[in-house]
């Protein structure tokens, strides 16, 4: 057993590390979000430097990585609480390329993914109860194609997605479509989002969608939503990782009665154990990504714990380096507030900790197959 | 022990409840109010309202324009107000902070305001903390020298809540740099329309700006403005702060718990054992804090002061704010991030949620509170501190 990373991981995440401390400062960062929420700049830099083909098939002239790796670059995202949608494109164009890439509209969609060109996004977020594996848009069967109705709340990165990823049941089984936003029958609203990512409510009216561009593994989605959970979780970590670094160094230059406040044990203890979580986040999130790696859909119970500690810890983590900061960190012109907004968007997006705990007690208790994801 | 209503407070609540049915606004509307003005402006009509119908200043002293009942009564009116639609929220500074102080320590032209105050004609605001003075409150270095009948203020305060808005601040400024930094502090009434005040809104991550920055150049105040003593503002000032702790522990039951039912029925969440064990645990917290109310409200009506309850009410509710906004987003998901929503159910949780850093921070952080409950209730020694003693201008900065 060797947790250390290899030559290779390092790399990445030197490289990832370097490109978003360089673009994703904090300066930048306010000007995106006061804009439009997207950091084109940033984009085209994570392109050009390949972290977009990050975990794509060599086939299809990706790096032939894996999640560790994209877990790595989705950390040092988190840090830097940089805006672009780099998890749901990688993750929505891994899908792509190895379910379709057969098929030459599927193919150019993963290219111009590659390139970061074409935005590509996946619908995972469920309407009511939030239970992402059991789709409630339709899909039926006709002459020309599939046709999908329903609705996808919450899509990250929907108002510039040239393809998005729509999961949805026919016939009782679980299928994904890749729909483009421009067919018939596709209404897209923005939404605002309290940690102003942009992202869109998407309703489709019998939308065609044609039958060589349906995924039919049943296995699919389970795939898709677990290295989603897993990806995100990531993403925590390095938003609570940001968080307490710039708690620590708060609470170690501010004074009041005459003291540094890091000298009250109050104080710093609240700051450790927002680095305890961070600790914590990290084995679990390494542990479920190497377990997809190796595992795929086994990974269940190691990918839901990860999700845990993701929501319950880091919400915890931002809410703690937030109150350390006190009066100052409420106004927005002081950067804390950003890991404040991630870390509690986050914890809700793809199901909450309640939501990952109902799943994996149900899984445990009854004594399922490890891994197997049960519905 | 009696811990119902007496016949008489039975009868008052049974008035209230029937004036609150005819002329508050129902609840329902869960919608949050997020225009600041407009917000303000209705709390200010509701306070004209409630004047004009004799539900203004109930347990204050007739004196004062009140109608001299015990406090219980004022308690069992708030509890009743809480049912309806109505808030008097961006009064508490006025009614909750500076009134009491105005009648404990104020001459009698300053307690000319109170009058003001009762009939929703004055918004206050509080001017004293600083960029470098927040927890240590009394480290404060706005300046103010006596030139002639007038005080001159140099200085900058900050986290003015509704500064924007308000025609009246309370302010401590230091008047005296020579002796221990508690000592030489005098509280002023400032009429924020003074030339030198400029206020520049801070806009928080709810979107709204709640506070604000205030930038004090060579403001001119009159000197029967001084409330007490010169050098004698830190004790005016700790009536203002017992009374605001007061304020954001009183008057409070706690989450409604029922909204949160609703949420759960309307999510298809209601029969997920974790959201209705986080349901149960909401209700006792609730009962929690209802009881530890009455509590405080039946000391006040014995007529002594409810120190320790308030203390742990404050850290209590602020709890309980956290638990309940976290359970609401556990029920709403990925919804509940968004901004606004057609069952109206967004509109007030992820506000709520997201300010709950807020709730432990104004009115002295949860670890101050602490500290004073360990000294106060405890009777643990205080932390140690060096600055005992040292004149304020001889303080390490
Ligand atoms: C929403 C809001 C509204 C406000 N409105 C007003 C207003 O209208 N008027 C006004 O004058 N002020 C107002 N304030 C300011 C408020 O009173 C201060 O923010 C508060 O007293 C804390 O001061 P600070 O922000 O400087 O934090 P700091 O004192 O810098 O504290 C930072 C952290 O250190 C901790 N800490 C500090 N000292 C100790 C200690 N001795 N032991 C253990 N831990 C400690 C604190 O708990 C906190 O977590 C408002 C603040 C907020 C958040």
């Amino acid at each position: 057993m060797n947790f250390d990373l290899t030559d290779e991981q390092q790399v990445v995440t030197d490289l990832a590390g370097q490109l978003f401390t360089d673009l994703a400062t904090p300066e930048r960062v306010k000007a995106v979000t006061d804009a439009d929420g997207f950091d084109a700049d940033l984009w085209s830099a994570l392109a050009d430097a390949g972290l977009l083909a990050l975990c794509l098939p060599e086939e299809s002239g990706g790096s032939g990585m894996g999640m560790v790796e994209l877990a790595l670059v989705a950390q040092q995202q988190g840090r830097h609480v940089a805006p672009v949608p780099f998890v749901s494109h990688v993750l929505a164009a891994r899908t792509v390329a190895e379910e379709l890439s057969a098929v030459p509209a599927a193919a150019a969609a993963v290219q111009g993914a590659i390139a970061g060109d074409m935005i590509l996004t996946a619908a995972i977020a469920e309407v009511g109860v939030n239970d992402p594996l059991n789709p409630t848009v339709t899909a039926t069967a006709t002459p020309d194609g599939v046709r999908l109705s329903g609705e996808k709340p919450a899509v990250v990165a929907l108002d510039r997605a040239g393809k998005i990823l729509v999961p949805a049941v026919q016939d009782g089984s679980t299928v994904i479509a890749l729909v483009d936003p421009a067919a018939e029958g596709v209404t897209v609203t923005p939404l605002s989002t309290t940690n102003h990512e942009p992202q869109g409510h998407l309703e489709l009216e019998s939308v065609l969608v044609a039958d060589d561009l349906v995924i039919r593994d049943p296995e699919a989605l389970d795939r898709l939503w677990l290295r989603h959970l897993a990806a995100l979780a990531a993403v925590q970590l390095g938003v609570g990782e940001g968080a307490v670094t710039q708690a620590a160094q708060h609470v170690s230059e501010r004074k009041q009665f005459g003291r540094t406040l890091s000298s009250f044990q109050a104080v710093s203890q609240r700051a450790a154990d927002g680095w305890i979580v961070n600790e914590a986040l990290w084995s679990t999130v390494i542990n479920a990504a190497w377990q997809l790696d190796n595992d795929g859909a086994g990974a269940l119970e190691d990918v839901l714990s990860a999700a845990y500690w993701a929501c319950e810890g880091t919400s915890e983590v931002v809410l703690g380096a937030q109150h350390l900061h006190a009066g100052i960190g409420a106004d927005v012109d002081y950067p804390v507030h950003r890991q404040f907004l991630w870390g509690m968007q986050n914890s809700t997006i793809l199901g909450t900790a309640s939501s990952h705990l109902a799943r994996l007690g149900k899984h445990l208790a009854a004594g399922s197959d490890v891994g197997s994801v049960d519905r | 022990m009696d811990i119902g209503d007496t016949p008489e407070e039975a009868a008052f609540r049974a008035e209230a409840r029937a004036w609150l049915l005819e002329h508050a606004t129902p609840a329902g509307d869960h919608g949050e109010n997020h225009d600041l003005a407009d917000h303000v402006e209705k709390a200010l009509a509701w306070q004209r309202v409630l004047h004009d119908n004799g539900w203004a200043g109930i347990s204050w002293p007739e004196a004062f324009g009140g109608r001299g009942m015990r406090p219980i009564f004022q308690a069992i009116f708030n509890e009743e107000m809480a049912t309806v639609d109505e808030t008097l929220g961006p009064l508490t500074v006025a009614l909750g902070m500076v009134a009491p102080t105005l009648m404990r320590h104020g001459s009698p032209e300053q307690q000319q305001h109170i009058g003001a105050m009762l009939r929703g004609e004055q918004l206050w605001c509080q001017l004293f903390s600083e960029p470098n003075a927040g927890s240590d409150l009394a480290v404060l270095s706005t300046r103010a020298e006596l030139d002639g009948d007038e005080w001159v203020v140099n200085g900058q305060k900050v986290w003015t809540s509704l500064g924007q808005f308000a025609q009246w601040g309370i302010l401590l400024a230091r008047t005296d740099p020579d002796v221990p930094k508690h000592q030489g502090i005098t509280y002023f009434l400032v009429d924020m329309a003074s030339p030198g005040i400029e206020v520049r809104p801070l806009v928080q991550m709810t979107g709204t700006a709640h506070f604000n920055e205030t930038f004090l150049t060579d403001v001119r105040i009159p000197k029967e403005n001084v409330v007490g003593e010169v050098g004698d503002g830190w004790s005016v000032a700790r009536t203002t702060l017992t009374s605001e702790r007061s304020s954001i522990a009183g008057g409070k039951t706690g989450w409604n718990v029922d909204l949160l039912i609703e949420a759960a029925h309307i999510k298809g969440v209601a029969d997920d054992p974790v959201v209705r064990q986080g349901l149960a645990r909401a209700h006792t917290q609730a009962t929690n804090l209802r009881t530890l109310g009455y509590r405080i409200r039946s000391a006040l009506s014995m007529g002594t002061t409810p120190g320790r309850e308030m203390l742990i009410m404050k850290l209590a509710y602020a709890r309980h704010w956290m638990e309940t906004t976290d359970l609401a987003m556990q029920i709403l998901g990925a919804e509940g991030m968004l901004a606004a929503d057609d069952e109206g159910l967004r509109a007030i949780w992820p506000f709520a949620f997201l300010n709950q850093y807020a709730v432990r921070l104004g009115g002295g952080t949860d670890e101050v509170q602490q500290n004073i409950m360990a000294e106060l209730g405890l009777g643990l020694p205080r932390e140690p501190s060096a600055d005992r003693g040292v004149p304020w201008k001889d303080l390490p900065r």
